[in-house]
């Protein structure tokens, strides 16, 4: 039988701007195996992200197919001028967020009946990880985008359409109550 | 020393997050990613307007299922599996498909069930529709066609004459022409009946019986092997009618299939395949059902389709199932005398319809998510797929319903084609 949750290290392989460029092309053209070089490249990432967003196994596998279901349909119209991962990211992030939303709503109108959050609980012993799921969806977004995948302010207002100012906002927000919860080793 | 996140919205000097974030063990099964890219790269396949090669997908799926099982084999998820495809040999990947239904490699006919009913495919890939049939099956020599449509069967010639036709009490299914062809044996509702090769004399066999095809005796003789409504496996001398053996057959039987000029029964349900030594009592005596054997399939998968070789020597299976949560079918060639089995084919996604060509020498199967037959050498010939098959049987060129093989035509007319 399969293990049922496994943990692995996430390294992707790295690309350089150059071949993504050409891997994008390719794939806009025709190339399957290009289209595979770029998910192997992007996968675990966007998956990563996904899931520090939703803090739900499957839901993150979820998140990090559909975006790339949603890349597909959408690769045609990409301006391949553009780097790929922010494109990618922006699909991954949002969509984790909507998934987020839904299930926080869901939660909201089955709690009279106090089931249990159908959250992970992975043995990870990670009281950052725990601080992270307690913060709300929104501010997650912003905390993945920019300290996960290192986007700025700016690019992060882009992505979600939201104000600059709003983004930084949640971000003072989120490390303000991660601070409260966590202390990290400096 | 514990220190407070520093926090800097500007800058990237929340390292210690930073590298928490990065670093953070995420929960994932193994197989996620793979199972993911083969969900992407089909419908990448889908909706590609501008293909370079119709086998680039299949061969990038290919590698990535490759890669998947691997991975898989080297895990401890995988030890099962890495058992079971260490007794095999490797499967070749699949050939690449030629545009369009082309000459029928080895020569002989098809019978095939399209979504407007059967159509009859010449050796060089010519190809005609039967009539308003449901389903059909050849006459041993390929000269007729029994033919069912709702409570009807029919004798018709492979150019579509009708030579006669009879009501019977029930939907007719599974018609089946005896080597002699003197007798089709077919069920009609729920019973099992018989009628002679000119459609006269048409009389009931069986009341109640399982729902599959009944399979006539190699030998010449009109022995009948089928299983009743109880799931008890019968062979009966339909001409003396009388019952010449019994046994207890497998639950949820699907498939039967006599062969090996009637020294075996292959019997297959959706979990296990069986051949069973079947030995005459001397001229029209009888036969004495031996003790089937088993093949032993991998964990987790189920059969989708078998079929017994010519010689009875080899047994065709087409098994699908998930390794980790990933679909896929493998076409695998037992040996009746059970030495290792053969790999041929594995692919993601489903295999359908199994036919044997009339020598043994190739097997014809069906890939319904590349719209493609494949036609595999069992020896060392090189294979071949013919690609756009479901437009192949849909008049006007729209895709329609993936058409199944009923039938290689001929055993008894072609020699070998390896």
């Amino acid at each position: 039988m399969a293990t049922e949750q496994t943990v692995f290290e996430d390294a992707p392989p790295s690309l350089s701007a150059r071949r993504e460029r050409r891997l994008v092309r390719a794939a806009q053209e025709g190339s399957t195996e290009a289209l595979a070089e770029l998910y192997a490249a992007h996968w675990r990432r966007a998956h990563r992200a996904a899931y520090l967003v939703v803090h739900d196994r499957a839901a993150a596998e979820d998140v990090a197919q559909d975006a790339f279901l949603a890349a597909v349909d959408a690769l045609d119209r990409f301006d391949r001028r553009r780097p790929f991962a922010p494109w990618l990211h922006r699909i991954v992030v949002n969509r984790a967020l909507d998934w987020a939303r839904r299930e926080a709503l869901r939660r909201r109108v089955d709690s009279e009946e106090a089931e249990p959050i159908a959250l992970d609980q992975p043995d990870l012993g990670d009281e950052l990880m725990a601080a992270l799921r307690d913060l709300p969806p929104e501010q997650r977004a912003v905390v993945v985008l920019r300290h996960l995948l290192e986007y700025t302010p700016g690019e992060i207002a882009a992505m979600l359409e939201l104000p600059r100012g709003t983004v930084n906002s949640r971000l003072r927000r989120a490390l303000d109550s991660l601070r409260e919860t966590v202390e990290v080793d400096r | 020393m514990k220190a407070k996140l520093p926090f800097n919205p500007h800058g990237g000097s929340n390292g210690n997050l930073e590298r928490a974030l990065r670093e953070a063990p995420v929960p994932v099964e193994p197989e996620a990613e793979w199972r993911g890219l083969e969900v992407v790269l089909a419908a990448y396949a889908e909706r590609r307007p501008r293909r370079r090669s119709t086998s680039l997908p299949r061969l990038a799926i290919a590698c990535a299922v490759a890669a998947l099982l691997a991975a898989l084999l080297l895990s401890p998820a995988g030890a099962s599996v890495r058992d079971w495809v260490d007794d095999v040999f490797s499967g070749a990947p699949p050939p690449p498909p030629r545009p369009g239904l082309t000459a029928i490699p080895g020569g002989g006919r098809l019978l095939v069930r399209a979504g407007d009913g059967p159509w009859i495919v010449a050796p060089d890939g010519s190809r005609h529709r039967l009539g308003d049939y449901d389903e059909a099956s050849w006459s041993p020599h390929g000269l007729f066609v029994a033919a069912a449509a709702a409570n009807e069967l029919s004798a018709v010639a492979p150019d579509g004459d009708e030579h006669w036709r009879l009501s019977a009490p029930g939907t007719v299914r599974d018609p089946r022409w005896s080597p002699s062809g003197e007798l089709i044996a077919f069920r009609a509702g729920a019973g099992l009946r018989v009628v002679a090769g000119d459609g006269s004399e048409a009389r009931p066999l069986d009341d109640s019986v399982a729902p599959l095809a009944p399979s006539w005796s190699p030998r010449g003789q009109p022995e009948l092997a089928y299983v009743d409504a109880r799931g008890t496996l019968r062979v009966v001398d339909v001409e003396r009618d009388r019952a010449v053996g019994r046994a207890t057959t497998l639950a949820g039987i699907r498939w039967l299939e006599w062969g090996g000029r009637g020294g075996v029964l292959l019997e297959g349900s959706p979990r296990r395949i069986q051949l069973r030594p079947i030995t005459a009592r001397g001229d029209r005596n009888g036969v004495a059902l031996g003790r089937p054997r088993a093949f032993h399939l991998p964990a987790g998968e189920k059969v989708a389709d078998v079929a017994l070789a010519p010689s009875g020597g080899k047994v065709a299976a087409l098994l699908g199932g998930r390794i980790g949560g990933v679909r896929r079918s493998e076409l695998i060639v037992f040996d009746a005398r059970h030495r290792a089995p053969v790999r041929l084919l594995s692919v993601p996604g489903r295999l359908a319809g199994l036919a044997w060509a009339p020598g043994g020498g190739r097997l014809l199967v069906g890939w319904p998510r590349f719209d493609e037959w494949l036609f595999l050498p069992t020896g060392v010939a090189a294979g071949q797929a013919q690609a756009g098959v479901s437009e192949a049987f849909a008049p006007g060129g729209e895709r329609g319903v993936f058409p199944h093989v009923e039938g290689w035509c001929c055993r008894a007319t072609l020699h070998d084609d390896r």
